[in-house]
């Protein structure tokens, strides 16, 4: 799509004379807007507003995926927990390196074109995550990055220089970043990590242009808001409930949709009795003033560590004879959630993991709970564990199939409640008050489950060994593309399930893939260890 | 002057040491103290484990498990014994760069200790030493066939695991129970990234493939597309899934025989207390 660019203009049009390629056009708000029509590039962290990380590409399909052949690889610079999705644009690639460094790749051969990485304190704290980055937003000619040490960087997306730096947060009170941001129109989003630290989650609005702050939202209401009610005495001081997975977006209305962790401490909710809002909830956010539109709250009062975090999927579909605009989730709770959109009210769900701590979901979409579900001193065993029938990584939706693809980790958890001592501002000294032992061994598992979208009923699924830290892509060549924790990429028919081809790359992935075009081929990419790999048909 | 020059030399003698000490701090006993001047060890009570326990329960236990067996990061039961009190005191107050462990200075000296008083009071198995007779035990075990499946510094047969260091990896009681019932009692390995933490190793599988074929051995790897078997002679196949008409683990088996019934108490004692002493005992 983006040749069509490079003809109107002249230098561009002589570099493909002389046989160069060349790094021109800026990636504007229309384009993002417009990503459907534009399946070359990967423009947003969700590969759309929508997060449905669907591509319209099909030249590799079921007929021909067994060909696949590896074009390149990117070893990091900078070894770590390597989890980024990259941004494909104008013939770059931009991928982050943990802990904060953005590299930009010729696309067409893995070169690095440029480098840069933040300085970051010495005495860095990351209380609950690992120092890792999940990858960059794009806008206009700027590349936009949360550092680790939570600053809002903005890089020219040419050259890599700093045009600006700003910051989100105070890493000393335990504020880490390790999303990529949003970038809509003439606005950066981004929300913040933390939440074991004794803080206060909130998501922010900056200037594309210039770093300012335009709005801040807090997700934990301070005393006498809405909301206040549902925080024991000072609780919500350090209540988390934080903002660490990238959300979504959905032009028509203005509207955000971020999910928000889980309230704090984790497992020892003693002093805080009450739902905790907005904690384990999706938020609807006004683009333009962050004031908060409606919330849905997944786990009232939870005390199990399940976020809420996992992108929100925007889809429209007709469920019972109407045409409905939804958002759904796939929780860490174990339960698939279909919302409508502007309302936030509950359309359908159902589990699509192991659980043993709800009955089901009530007609409003709040869970039954069996009595006694909370962590004990001795230990509760409970399914799923800590991380989740699902973590941060992203399930995909297919418009073709009207299927949703999530990976989803079967494994559960004695549950262990600790002795907490939380307090704002002292972020060093304190805990979930509590912890895990898992039931592991060979009965731990993950497998892609295709969903109905509109309801969660399974479809089919694909099992894995271990449980794989990877999401999903699905493309119009009917394709669903993931990857296991023992370093097989694989592609399985987006109907049936049936695997197609598959590639050991040597090292585990933890890594959402993408699929972009180049020259007229469609590439596919995924991570595994510290290193990218890029194939495509001969 | 005089106070400026012994602090100027201080400076590279510490990032050399650091620079060299790097590489033993994984699976060597006794790391260096490379972490600043702190308060020396008080001796572990029984109070000091219990502090300790309340500590690590609200710091630690959200990634290492409530009991330190692992959760996102990894199992630490045996970092007590592996990195050595001074060796822990350095990784917790250091924190281990560019992983997950942060640093937990602010703990203060003093609960430091105590979270590693706690952590050396762990352990699945217990820690109880051997009470046989380590000399005694090496006769057993060379009369006992162990060294056709077992390596130790480089002798013996590779059907089974390298036994060289065993003292310093595994606890008296554990060795005990394999030798009892090795089918029953599987090792468990580690994988620090994946949730799947630990899981058994040696297992016995039978597959039975699509042509007819069967075959059957202990499990040397598995992923979601394949599976590599090796079998009672030492040859390992490589499966692929989908060829694979049935595959079944068989619980309890191993090809290790059962020891239960061919020595004698003592002898076991002897055999334990030989095993232990490989590599360093815990």
């Amino acid at each position: 799509m983006r040749r069509a660019k490079y003809l109107w203009t002249g230098t561009a049009l002589l570099a493909l004379v002389a046989g160069m390629r060349v790094w021109a056009a800026d990636v504007n708000y229309q384009d993002i807007l417009h990503s459907a029509s534009h399946p070359g590039d990967w423009l947003t962290y969700g590969g759309n507003y929508a997060s449905q990380r669907f591509s319209e590409l099909k030249q590799v399909n079921t007929e021909n995926v067994a060909n696949l052949k590896m074009r390149w690889v990117y070893q990091l610079r900078h070894q770590g927990i390597f989890e980024s999705s990259p941004i494909v644009a104008n013939g770059v690639m931009y991928v982050t390196e943990p802990p904060t460094t953005v590299t930009a790749l010729d696309v067409h051969t893995g070169s690095p074109i440029w480098r840069w990485t933040a300085d970051l304190p010495k005495n860095l704290l990351t209380i609950g995550l690992f120092p890792t980055n999940r990858g960059v937003a794009i806008l206009g000619d700027t590349v936009y990055v949360a550092t680790i040490d939570a600053h809002l960087v903005a890089l020219d997306a040419k050259t890599g220089a700093l045009r600006w730096r700003v910051e989100i947060g105070n890493n000393s009170d335990a504020v880490a970043i390790t999303q990529a941001p949003l970038a809509i129109n003439g606005k950066i989003i981004v929300g913040m990590g933390g939440g074991e630290g004794g803080l206060r989650g909130y998501i922010d609005a900056y200037d594309a242009k210039d770093g300012k702050r335009l709005w801040r939202l807090y997700t934990v209401p301070t005393a006498g808001e809405p909301g206040s009610e549902t925080w024991e005495g000072d609780s919500w001081q350090y209540g988390g409930a934080t903002t660490w997975n990238t959300g979504s977006y959905d032009p028509q209305t203005n509207t955000l949709f971020w999910g928000t962790g889980n309230p704090a401490p984790d497992w020892n909710g003693d002093a805080r009795k009450g739902d905790n809002l907005y904690s384990c909830s999706l938020l609807a956010i006004d683009a333009d003033t962050g004031k908060l539109r409606w919330y849905f709250q997944f786990s009232p009062h939870e005390t199990h560590d399940w976020d809420a975090a996992e992108p929100p999927v925007l889809f429209d579909a007709t469920i019972d004879g109407k045409m409905r605009k939804v958002v759904a989730q796939a929780n860490r709770n174990a339960f698939y959630y279909v919302l409508d959109r502007d309302t936030g009210k509950f359309i359908a769900g159902q589990a699509f993991a192991k659980e043993t701590w709800a009955k089901g979901l009530d007609a409003n979409g709040r869970p039954i709970e069996f009595p006694n579900i909370d962590p004990t001193t001795q230990g509760n065993l409970i399914y799923p564990s800590i991380t989740g029938a699902v973590n941060w990584t992203s399930s995909s939706y297919s418009p073709l199939t009207g299927l949703f693809y999530v990976n989803t980790r079967e494994l559960g958890a004695y549950y262990f409640k600790g002795n907490p001592t939380m307090e704002p501002h002292n972020p060093r000294d304190i805990g979930g008050g509590g912890g895990q032992k898992l039931v592991s061994g060979d009965k731990a598992y993950s497998a892609i489950r295709a969903l109905e979208a509109t309801s969660g009923k399974l479809k089919w699924q694909f099992k894995m060994v271990g449980d794989s830290w990877t999401g999903t892509l699905v493309t119009a060549g009917n394709l669903v593309f993931c990857a296991d924790a023992e370093g097989n990429f694989f592609a399985l028919n987006a109907m049936t399930g049936q695997p197609l081809w598959n590639v050991q790359l040597g090292n585990s992935v933890r890594a959402n893939p993408i699929t972009y075009e180049v020259d007229g081929k469609q590439y596919v990419e995924s991570a595994a260890g510290n290193s990218i790999f890029v194939f495509s048909l001969p | 002057m005089i106070f400026i020059r012994p602090l100027f030399f201080a400076a590279p003698v510490l990032s050399l040491g650091l620079l060299a000490a790097a590489p033993l701090a994984i699976g060597q006993a006794g790391v260096p103290n490379l972490a600043p001047p702190h308060e020396a060890h008080p001796k572990a009570t029984s109070e000091s484990v219990a502090a300790g326990k309340t500590v690590f329960q609200g710091t630690c236990a959200g990634c290492h498990g409530v009991d330190g067996s692992g959760a996102m990061g990894p199992n630490i039961q045996g970092a007590a014994a592996s990195l050595g009190p001074e060796g822990l005191f350095t990784v917790i107050h250091n924190g281990v760069f560019g992983s997950g462990m942060p640093s937990f200075a602010d703990l203060g000296d003093q609960k430091i200790w105590q979270v590693i008083d706690y952590l050396s009071s762990l352990g699945p198995e217990g820690s109880m030493i051997g009470v046989g007779d380590a000399e005694k035990g090496k006769a057993v075990y060379e009369s006992s066939g162990c060294s056709s499946c077992h390596m130790i510094a480089g002798q013996g047969g590779d059907t089974g695991p390298d036994l060289s260091r065993i003292g310093a990896d595994r606890s008296p009681s554990f060795l005990r129970k394999v030798l009892l019932d090795p089918g029953a009692n599987l090792p468990e390995t580690d994988n620090a990234l994946q949730e799947r933490q630990s899981y058994p190793m040696y297992v016995m599988y039978r597959a039975v493939l699509k042509d007819g074929s069967t075959v059957e051995g202990m499990r040397v790897n598995e992923d979601s597309f394949s599976i590599e078997l090796r079998d009672a002679n030492g040859q390992t196949h490589s499966i692929q899934k989908f060829k694979i008409q049935k595959l079944e683990a068989q619980p309890g088996k191993s090809f290790m025989p059962i020891y239960k019934d061919k020595l004698s108490n003592d002898q076991l004692n002897d055999l334990v207390a030989y095993l232990s002493s490989l590599g360093g005992a815990r």
